[in-house]
């Protein structure tokens, strides 16, 4: 059994008086691809970035690969994890190939790093996403889908043990979205760590080995697919009626709305 | 040539294009050069000029100077050469960092305020030690005002035309300070108004040469070391700190250098604006954005610019001297306006 690469303890996140997560207890080992879910406002963002120690947790720690990843500095800590934000339009008109090879950056003191290697990371990172036909092309002049899979390539040639993407389908068609999660598949069997934050719950069910379901800033479901996609656990956390039936042809459950008796919506959202 | 330059050739835009610029710099600061050596009050010939040149390096070549002809060429004409040089250099360094770390085209170190925050502690040290002791106050005060800065864009950060007007508006309240402290002080000791907020190279000397390069040496191989820096803080700051950048303390770096390298500009010759805006405009256009190739271009050129208008300054009204600002301002003021506008939607 591997060691967890993340590994979270009674983590809290509060801004004056609003915990955005609270009590999180979570692991994730190499080989897995953890979704997690939950209404808008459940602190699935929150959470993804304490675990890239990006934000400080107000209680509780993180390891990473065993290390306090309050402890690592900025560049051990980006050859430890990588992390797909949600995309936006850049202010500098770089190219993809520029945005791209910036993955390379924590490299640059790696002494055993040379630029054929991060040439070959690059050049591997564009073909795995089909975005080496804009590779000369400016990042703006991108559709959104593009623009994610030309982030996604920049996350691929940073090439960490640990991968964290935040909403990378969201916004995007379905063959993005496919094409995104394949990705993020092909990652987990690397035995890379993977963790992406997902609103589509059938996504989440058809590629994802386990489901974390967050609520009110704590993890109130973990396990398959088909553990956590309960009708009934849906239905109170999303505050709308939900049905699961079986995929007719995938080997996992399917989430459908159902119509709204009259339930007033959660509120936090 | 390696696959692995081949590769990154074939997909940059501005890598047959680079080529170009060494090339036209060079040439550019060379007739730069020749004419501001030449030509003046006293024109003295290109031959006469190589002649004294090479009399300074302990050679006997090219047309025997008059001791006249030395004086003017050497005595004059040579510090104010290059001071418009370092000058120039450091301003259009500064407006390129600026402008990466804010990722913004529309900074520049003197229309944010530092050039005007500067020169109140230039007078005031220009008061207390003369050209020295101006650099001195000037170097401080650019480095407080571009700390100042940093508070005021963190607000605005939304929106970088918010930035740009709060830096203007500073701009204009230290510009009154320095008025301030100009009519107060003795008339004798401490340069005019216009001095400080039009700028003039006229009276450059060795000794204020000598320190501006010295800050501007010092300065310049921070920034440019923080090239690669400043193209991944170019992603955004949340994916810059995913890549491993400590911004905060990246933007604390170079904001001294920055202020610290306007400062001592500012104190030997008062604030030349819109260099740090104009020259980074025009050389990305010919090496793209990537900070390697943008900022080390940029320096060259920056000191091409300075000098020239400069020269235009000098010749334009002759025998009437202009303040260089002026002419800066004549040429970057309409492109500040139109890139104002053009932003609009961005």
């Amino acid at each position: 059994m591997p060691d967890p690469a993340i590994l979270a303890s009674s983590l809290s996140y509060r801004i004056d008086d609003t915990t955005l997560v609270s009590g999180v207890d979570f692991d994730a080992k190499p080989g897995e691809l953890i979704a997690v879910i939950g209404p808008n406002g459940a602190g699935k963002s929150t959470m993804l970035n304490l675990f890239a120690a990006s934000l400080r947790p107000s209680n509780g720690q993180v390891l990473l690969n065993g290390v306090d990843a309050a402890e690592l500095m900025g560049g051990d800590l980006a050859l430890v994890r990588s992390m797909l934000t949600q995309q936006t339009p850049l202010d500098i008109p770089y190219t993809t190939n520029q945005v791209v090879s910036m993955g390379r950056f924590p490299y640059r003191r790696d002494p055993a790093n040379t630029s054929q290697r991060d040439s070959a990371a690059v050049t591997a990172a564009l073909e795995h996403t089909d975005t080496t036909r804009f590779a000369a092309r400016s990042y703006n002049t991108l559709s959104a889908g593009e623009r994610t899979l030309v982030s996604l390539a920049r996350v691929l040639a940073q090439d960490t043990p640990i991968v964290l993407l935040d909403e990378p389908t969201t916004a995007l068609d379905v063959a993005h979205q496919e094409r995104i999660m394949r990705q993020a598949v092909r990652l987990a069997r690397q035995q890379k760590t993977v963790i992406v934050v997902l609103h589509d719950l059938n996504a989440a069910a058809t590629h994802a080995d386990q489901i974390a379901l967050m609520h009110k800033g704590a993890i109130v479901a973990r396990g398959s697919a088909r553990d956590v996609l309960q009708e009934q656990v849906l239905t109170t956390v999303y505050g709308q009626p939900m049905v699961v039936v079986d995929h007719p042809f995938r080997d996992c459950p399917l989430v459908l709305t159902a119509d709204a008796p009259t339930t007033t919506p959660d509120s936090d959202g | 040539m390696t696959k692995h330059e081949e590769r990154v050739r074939a997909f940059d835009p501005f890598a047959s294009r680079r080529r170009w610029v060494p090339p036209l710099i060079g040439i550019g600061l060379l007739v730069t050069a020749w004419a501001a050596l030449s030509f003046g009050a006293v024109s003295v010939p290109l031959g006469e000029v190589g002649g004294v040149l090479a009399r300074k390096v302990g050679l006997d070549a090219f047309a025997e100077p008059s001791d006249r002809a030395e004086a003017v060429v050497w005595g004059i004409r040579m510090p104010r050469l290059l001071l418009a040089f370092a000058v120039g250099a450091a301003l259009a360094l500064v407006g390129g960092v600026l402008q990466g770390l804010f990722r913004n085209d529309l900074a520049d170190p003197q229309l944010l305020g530092i050039g005007p925050g500067a020169a109140i502690g230039a007078a005031l040290g220009s008061a207390a030690g003369g050209v020295q002791g101006a650099i001195a106050g000037g170097v401080t005060a650019g480095v407080i005002t571009a700390f100042a800065v940093r508070r005021l864009a963190r607000p605005a950060s939304i929106d970088p035309t918010r930035i740009i007007l709060s830096g203007v508006a500073l701009g204009l309240a230290l510009s009154a300070w320095v008025g301030f402290v100009v009519f107060a002080a003795d008339r004798a000791t401490v340069p005019p108004i216009e001095f400080w907020l039009l700028g003039s190279l006229t009276g450059s000397t060795w000794r204020a040469l000598g320190t501006v390069v010295v800050f501007l040496i010092v300065t310049a191989v921070a920034m440019l070391a923080a090239a690669h820096l400043l193209d991944v803080i170019g992603l955004g700051e949340a994916d810059a700190r995913h890549l491993g950048i400590d911004v905060d303390l990246v933007r604390t770096v170079l904001l001294i250098a920055a202020g610290a390298a306007v400062g001592a500009t500012v104190g030997a010759v008062g604030v030349i604006a819109f260099v740090g805006l104009l020259v980074p405009f025009v050389i990305r256009r010919w090496t793209g954005p990537i900070h390697r190739y943008l900022l080390p271009a940029a320096l060259a050129a920056g000191a091409l610019f300075v000098a020239a208008a400069d020269l235009v300054a000098r010749l334009a009204l002759e025998p009437t001297e202009i303040p260089v600002g002026l002419v800066t301002a004549a040429v970057g003021g309409p492109l500040f306006l139109w890139l104002l506008t053009k932003r609009r939607d961005a």
